[in-house]
């Protein structure tokens, strides 16, 4: 599925999406962790339909997921 | 309910910085509401924050539009929830590459009388800082940058 990327982890990646599988939020994170070098040691949400998401929670595919840094508004 | 109160997703993203002169405007333009009392306003700057020794000479921002509109419609709603009187809330970020000292964040409340101007005002700004997808890259000289991070 495709995740968008934001930030410092679209700048560590070297893009603003990446196409990844998992069917779980649990599983991505793992997925991402093997395709992003040092993402393991940064702070980040994941955001499932632009909603954050703290718990593992199944995946269809059909959602709109993005891996978001710390905010830095105002 | 006025045409102010309705909970329409509003673009709250300018292309760059919030010119001064935007602001004014922005009060004048509640010259005809006569049941206003109060404006209270928030502006935010960038500073010249110190990394690693070399000064911010300006923050790149970007956003998860989307998400960061959403939420901002949410915050909205629950403001107006939280101060029924508040006659009308604006809210403005910048994009792009804002300069040290120039602005980049607006929020201006206006109700009939301070206390929900004010409450409210700060209230927003807070959310707007914890919850909004918003993205700064902080400019160092020889183009070096640091990310920003909200505490």
């Amino acid at each position: 599925m495709k995740v968008l990327l934001f930030g410092l982890i679209a700048e560590k990646a070297g893009a603003s999406e990446i196409d990844v599988q998992g069917s779980s939020t649990g599983e991505l994170r793992q997925a991402l962790t093997g395709r992003i070098v040092g993402l393991d040691r940064m702070m980040y949400a994941i955001a499932v339909d632009r909603r954050i998401v703290h718990e593992d929670i199944p995946l269809t595919g059909s959602e709109e997921i993005a891996v978001l840094p710390p905010f830095a508004g105002g | 309910m006025s045409a102010t109160k309705q909970h329409k997703v509003r673009d709250i993203f300018v292309e760059g910085p919030i010119d001064p002169d935007f602001v004014g405007e922005s009060i004048a333009k509640h010259a005809t509401r006569h049941d206003i009392g109060a404006h209270e306003i928030f502006l935010g700057q960038v500073r010249g924050d110190e990394v690693d020794g070399k000064p911010v000479q300006a923050i790149a921002y970007t956003a998860y539009r989307d998400m960061a509109l959403e939420r901002m419609t949410a915050i909205r709603e629950e403001a107006f929830a939280r101060w029924p009187s508040m006659t009308c809330l604006h809210v403005h970020h910048s994009l792009g590459t804002i300069k040290t000292g120039e602005l980049c964040f607006m929020v201006l409340a206006s109700a009939p009388h301070r206390q929900a101007a004010r409450e409210a005002v700060a209230w927003v700004v807070d959310r707007v800082k914890s919850d909004l997808p918003i993205f700064g890259k902080e400019l160092l000289p020889d183009s070096t940058h640091a990310w920003k991070v909200n505490r």
